[in-house]
């Protein structure tokens, strides 16, 4: 208890360590008063047309798929045609219709769109007549929205991690560690400690980016903390393998890196590909992909769904917690005993 | 002069072959190019819309080959609840009716009105081709442009993080107060060795990427960008490394430049949002740059040369005052 008070202790003099467990507080705090990014853009198609070229009917036309963009010269909309962030799709008057232009380096999706517009557009008439049945699916907008959240709620339970890898390695560095070895503390105590500071840190990093940014029922409330405790603590005890097998404070920099760009990328890939099968059942290995479903689920899903996917994240969460705590006890104990022997 | 400077450029380069900087770049680089020849130009395809057509009674004779035909009501669903961007066609009543899940108001509309279209399919158009790229040789010059400017922001400002947070603690910076030679051959000497690692790591990055004949072309280009782009970033690595207690507190002002660096120059200029304010931000006009280089259009606009010249040279005169100041320090 008195070393956990003294890890405490130091943590609360390192203004830079509290100031880093804030960081993902802050940008919750951001993406709320900001009202998040509009990505209504991306989904929909953009068309490049020339001044006083198509008449105003077939620019109205247009907009129903998408955003117009009117140019002066010729030059400037080839241009735009060919900007690379963009998949715009020139389109000029022609005698029959319209016709398109494209840069020949997008996406089939937008080069076959710009090959049968002006099939779309002679047959525009014909479409008008035809009965539409829309059918009801979440809104992937808000999907996308709620990626940003959760990467950040990743984001501050890794602070964990990364305070505990750096705190370690700053210890062997100055010789504390060696100090360590000889203090009459038990193995398990010495890692408990050490985990506690970072697990506190990352789970009310994460509890107060949450409350930042989502306004949840209180179950659900209540499930999105069940998920925090086990991500919290495994990020925390992946900072103390960080820092049992880094030399230096920049091979473990490089280190906390490799790991949070595995964290960060391994589920936003998968959920963008919406993988299945067996790729999806291995990006369970890394134990961030079962925390970002949770997150996503409880910010979108509807209640019955939610518990039996969140019951399923929660496993595997705890099994990674299980899994990781035995080995790092065990190459611990293996370490001092060959220390011991040597 | 030149001794001094050729003794310094040395011990600089022992320090970074010490501290496995080399072997970090080497590694991104094997990374970045096994990513980009072996996945990223191999997963990146989207097709148009898939269209699923339901007619018992064969009423749309000319239907496009395009179309699937499925035997049931049934199956339609099917078809489309595992594929929700494909497009129904339910022709069992004699008129085709569309049938199709909510994507967005607008690509709503032109799903529906392209199903219709392969009803009735008249001759093949193509769109006339204004560019020069095609789709892979566009997708690696994006994707080595995104890579390079990840690396010199991250690893270049971290590397000289490195090296000179080690020489601080162990005093080297004001052993050098009282050395005989002038106080920016220091500076310039670690410039150097930073500038001249990135060089390479562009070339390299870029000739293995991009295609060697490709390469020559946009080359002398994107190194001059990227010399602007990792003279800054060595600057700010000094400065912030002079001015901050140790490599912890670095950590975070390294978290913050690069979360708030890139974050927003990549959803900028990769994707069509657009952010009102972006134009302020600097990093923003460098990776235009050297996308555009890289895309065989360089920056022809003499302001941003001479904002970009005027940045360096004030840096450098902050990171030289940062820099006195550390070697007068007496603890």
């Amino acid at each position: 208890m008195k070393g956990l008070f003294y890890q405490l202790k130091s943590v609360w003099k390192d203004k830079f360590c509290i100031l880093s467990f804030l960081l993902p507080v802050i940008v919750a705090l951001a993406l709320n008063f900001i009202g998040g990014i509009d990505l209504s853009s991306v989904t929909e198609y953009h068309f490049g047309v020339l001044e006083n070229d198509l008449s105003d009917k077939t620019i109205s036309w247009l907009e129903r798929y998408g955003s117009v963009t009117i140019y002066e010269t010729w030059e400037d909309m080839t241009n735009a045609v060919n900007e690379p962030s963009t998949y715009m799709i020139g389109v000029l008057a022609d005698e029959n219709g319209i016709q398109t232009m494209v840069s020949g380096d997008e996406l089939d999706i937008f080069r076959q769109t710009a090959d049968t517009l002006p099939a779309l557009y002679r047959g525009r008439n014909d479409a008008e007549h035809i009965n539409v049945t829309v059918l009801e699916r979440p809104d992937i907008m808000s999907g996308l929205q709620n990626i940003f959240i959760a990467i950040t709620l990743i984001v501050a339970m890794f602070m964990g991690c990364t305070y505990n890898a750096v705190n370690m390695i700053s210890e062997k560095e100055n010789g504390v560690d060696l100090v360590n070895q000889i203090l009459p503390m038990t193995q398990s105590g010495y890692v408990v400690q050490k985990i506690f500071v970072g697990f506190t840190g990352g789970c009310l990093s994460a509890v107060l980016t949450a409350c930042c940014y989502f306004r949840l029922p209180p179950g659900n409330a209540l499930l999105m903390l069940a998920l925090m405790i086990p991500s919290a603590f495994i990020a925390a005890l992946i900072g103390l393998f960080i820092g049992k097998f880094s030399e230096s404070l920049m091979s473990g920099v490089v280190y906390i890196k490799i790991i949070m760009i595995i964290f960060m990328a391994v589920p936003l890939v998968s959920y963008l590909l919406g993988t299945d099968g067996l790729i999806s059942t291995l990006c369970y290995f890394v134990p961030s992909s079962a925390s970002f479903e949770g997150i996503m689920n409880l910010a979108a899903g509807e209640q019955p769904v939610v518990t039996s996917v969140i019951a399923k994240d929660m496993l595997i969460l705890t099994a990674h917690c299980i899994i990781w705590f035995l080995l790092y006890l065990s190459i611990s104990k293996w370490q001092k005993r060959r220390v011991l022997t040597i | 002069m030149l001794g001094n400077f050729y003794s310094l450029f040395k011990k600089d380069c022992q320090m970074m072959w010490a501290g496995k900087f080399f072997l970090v770049a080497l590694g991104s680089l094997l990374i970045y190019t096994l990513f980009i020849n072996f996945g990223y130009i191999h997963y990146m395809n989207a097709e148009l819309y898939n269209v699923y057509l339901y007619d018992p009674q064969e009423t749309q004779p000319e239907a496009s080959e395009r179309i699937h035909p499925v035997s049931s009501m049934e199956e339609l669903e099917a078809a489309l609840s595992s594929d929700a961007d494909g497009v129904g066609i339910d022709a069992s009543a004699g008129t085709p009716g569309i049938v199709i899940y909510f994507g967005s108001e607008k690509s709503d509309n032109h799903r529906a009105d392209y199903a219709i279209s392969l009803l009735h399919p008249g001759n093949e158009y193509t769109a006339q081709i204004v560019g020069t790229n095609t789709p892979e040789s566009k997708q690696r010059k994006e994707m080595c442009c995104e890579l390079l400017f990840v690396e010199l922001i991250a690893v270049g400002f971290l590397g000289i993080a490195s090296v000179l947070f080690k020489e601080k603690q162990m005093g080297v910076i004001r052993v050098h107060a009282v050395l005989p030679f002038k106080k920016g051959l220091f500076i310039m000497a670690k410039l150097t060795v930073f500038l001249l690692s990135d060089l390479i790591f562009a070339v390299l990055m870029t000739v293995l990427n991009i295609g060697f004949s490709d390469a020559g072309a946009i080359l002398p280009a994107v190194l001059v960008q990227t010399a602007i782009l990792s003279l800054i970033m060595a600057l700010t690595g000094f400065g912030c490394t002079m001015l901050l207690k140790d490599f912890r507190q670095f950590s975070l002002a390294y978290v913050v430049i690069v979360i708030f660096a890139s974050a927003p120059v990549f959803l900028s200029a990769n994707t069509s949002i657009k952010m009102a304010w972006i134009g302020w931000h600097p990093f923003y006009h460098i990776y235009m740059g050297l996308k555009n280089a890289c895309f065989g259009t360089p920056v022809t606009n003499p302001i941003y040369y001479i904002c970009s010249v005027c940045g360096i040279v004030i840096l450098f005169l902050i990171v030289q005052a940062a820099f006195r100041g550390e070697m007068g320090k007496e603890n």
